[in-house]
């Protein structure tokens, strides 16, 4: 026997703890989020399929968008359209790549390793947690890209700190929206059964909305929609920022004459309230369910 | 010893259409004893198990883990129980090392331990070799041996086997067997599922044979053999009129009336002995040309098929409740 067996053998009693028991319950938790989200993270890295498309894709679609269908669209005033279509881009990019949560999830429910992490002393919280950070990550490796994109093919941000403030907004809302896609990934029978879920929520939200055109040339029944849901606020405020100061005529054709302030609060208070509402619908699925 | 490590009482559970998996299922696990639950698919296996590990609720009832009562607190009965199961829930991305690490941090066992206890289990299942591939290059074998190191980490007073072996190969079985066998004996509680009657008689000191939600048998392998009262006398004839002629003669001989099939006669009886003595006697004299005569114990397969028979192939389509 080696020394470290005999050892073992001499130890008496059980090892684990629970969260709270005899140590901080908050640090013991936080410990259990970041071991979910390194573990979540790795996993994605050595089968990197699923993730794939949310860095392949907004190459593509930039430059699809830039150079083929560009030169048609009018209406931006002075902006220039890709300093118009990134901000759209990136915020789409980032709401597809929130589905992969759901993915996640519902993966680990099928292969049974939920019930393991469930049979666990560990904080129930880490298990969503985990899945949402993880998926942060790879979010803000998208809007990365995004941007580098861009900066290639000419995208001129107003200032560093705008294009910084933006795409922190636009992972900030794509975290919420995570949440959203965590709750169909616990209801999910399986992990496929998520994408078909996700695909037809996102292309309505990203499509019909500013992202792409203004929403100006759009009928009146769309435009309807694409002015009043939260995808088209996110990302005028976003373009809001990144783009810079455009003075109030511009402000009236882009933004309907809406302030940064206001664009900027008025998409947080939605991400707030996304977090809020699914976070909780998904925790209490999560402790209401059994695999 | 003798102290119950798990104590299940009672449980009732019914699911969304009205299957009652759990019908008062009640069993006690002496500390330091394994405890095999035998029984056919969707016979409340796996649920009783859910139920002991926190992943369920029962409608009614009582079970404890440890001394700890997992209803009331589940948190505390989590450190105090380790679960491999049926479905390997380990993660086939990470490597065995990693996945035993993830399960040490998770248990709190601090990150010094987690590293000594990945790197023993490793090395007692025999791992060592494959510690830093990703799981999805191990056989079904290896996979499920990690598994139960991953319930052993913080090294549980109780652990829940459900269905260690279904679908090894028989190599791997023997293998995992041996493995079982080694931990009972540093101490640990197990209770163990299984449809192998085999794997019950080698790993378990007790058995409880389960059927539609409820123990319908319970003891050692030998006493619910002996509980069935069926020892088998069986006579070979000649011919199948032979058979039907000694069968006539043969009424009486046991509680219930001999049965032919083909050649054979079969007595079902408590005194195989004394059975045997007069089926020679009242043979002998009738000339009908006895080919062979034996006298034998019932396996555990007739044992469980004589006690849960009568739910035949239809538990099937209960599925794994």
């Amino acid at each position: 026997m080696t020394a470290p067996e005999t050892a073992a053998a001499d130890a008496e009693g059980p090892l684990a703890r629970a969260p709270g028991a005899g140590g901080n319950r908050l640090v013991l938790a936080l410990d259990d989020c970041a071991a979910m989200t390194v573990r979540n993270v790795r996993k994605v890295l050595r089968a990197p399929d699923q993730v794939s498309f949310t860095f392949i894709a907004p190459i593509m679609f930039t430059l699809l968008f830039r150079y083929v269908f560009g030169g048609a669209i009018r209406g931006l005033g002075h902006v220039s359209y890709v300093d118009y279509l990134v901000p759209g881009i990136a915020v789409q990019q980032a709401f597809f790549s929130s589905g992969n949560a759901g993915f996640a999830i519902a993966d680990d429910r099928q292969k049974g390793f939920v019930d393991r992490l469930r049979s666990l002393p560990m904080a129930r919280s880490a298990v969503l947690v985990g899945h949402v950070a993880a998926t942060a990550v790879f979010t803000a490796v998208s809007l990365v890209i995004t941007t580098l994109v861009g900066l290639a093919v000419g995208l001129r941000p107003g200032s560093v700190g705008g294009l910084v403030a933006g795409l922190l907004l636009g992972l900030a809302f794509a975290s919420a929206v995570s949440w959203l896609f965590a709750l169909v990934g616990l209801y999910a029978s399986n992990s496929q059964a998520v994408n078909a879920i996700t695909f037809p929520l996102i292309f309505p939200l990203t499509f019909a909305s500013s992202a792409f055109v203004p929403t100006a040339t759009m009928p009146s029944w769309l435009r309807v929609f694409a002015d009043n849901q939260p995808v088209t606020l996110v990302i005028d405020a976003v373009r809001d920022l990144l783009i810079g100061d455009i003075g109030p005529a511009q402000r009236a054709l882009l933004f309907a004459g809406r302030s940064t302030t206001t664009l900027v609060v008025e998409s947080l208070l939605w991400a707030v309230g996304i977090a809020v509402v699914f976070g909780v619908l998904a925790v209490r699925r999560y402790n209401a369910t059994t695999s | 010893m003798g102290q119950a490590a798990v104590v299940v009482d009672a449980l009732v559970k019914t699911f969304k259409g009205g299957v009652r998996a759990l019908d008062g299922v009640s069993f006690e696990v002496p500390a330091g004893t394994v405890l095999g639950l035998l029984g056919p698919n969707g016979a409340g296996k796996t649920t009783t198990v859910r139920v002991l590990t926190t992943l369920l609720r029962p409608d009614s009832g009582r079970a404890s883990v440890a001394g700890v009562d997992v209803l009331a607190q589940p948190e505390l009965a989590r450190t105090r129980l380790g679960l491999a199961g049926q479905y390997a829930a380990v993660d086939e991305m990470l490597t065995g090392r990693e996945n035993l690490l993830l399960v040490g941090r998770l248990t709190h066992i601090g990150r010094a331990e987690a590293r000594s206890r990945a790197a023993e289990l490793l090395e007692q299942f025999g791992l060592t070799d494959a510690a830093d591939r990703p799981l999805k290059t191990y056989s079904g074998g290896m996979r499920r041996r990690l598994d139960l190191a991953a319930a052993l980490v913080a090294r549980p007073p109780v652990l829940l086997l459900d269905e260690p072996t279904t679908g090894l190969d028989p190599r791997s079985r023997l293998d995992l067997w041996a493995v079982i066998e080694a931990l009972v004996g540093g101490g640990t509680t197990v209770v163990l599922t299984t449809q192998y009657l085999e794997e019950a008689d080698r790993l378990a000191d007790r058995i409880c044979v389960v059927d539609h939600g409820r123990v319908i048998a319970e003891g050692t392998a030998a006493e619910l053999k002996a509980g069935l009262g069926a020892t088998a006398v069986e006579v070979v004839l000649g011919d199948a009129a032979a058979a039907v002629a000694a069968a006539e003669l043969l009424v009486g001989v046991a509680e219930r009336p001999p049965t032919v099939d083909g050649v054979t006669v079969r007595l079902a009886t408590a005194d195989g002995l004394h059975t045997t003595a007069e089926v020679v006697r009242r043979l002998e004299p009738a000339g009908l040309g006895v080919v062979s005569l034996q006298l034998r114990q019932p396996s555990l397969d007739e044992v469980f098929l004589s006690l849960t028979g009568a739910s035949g192939p239809a538990t099937d389509e209960r599925g794994a409740a």
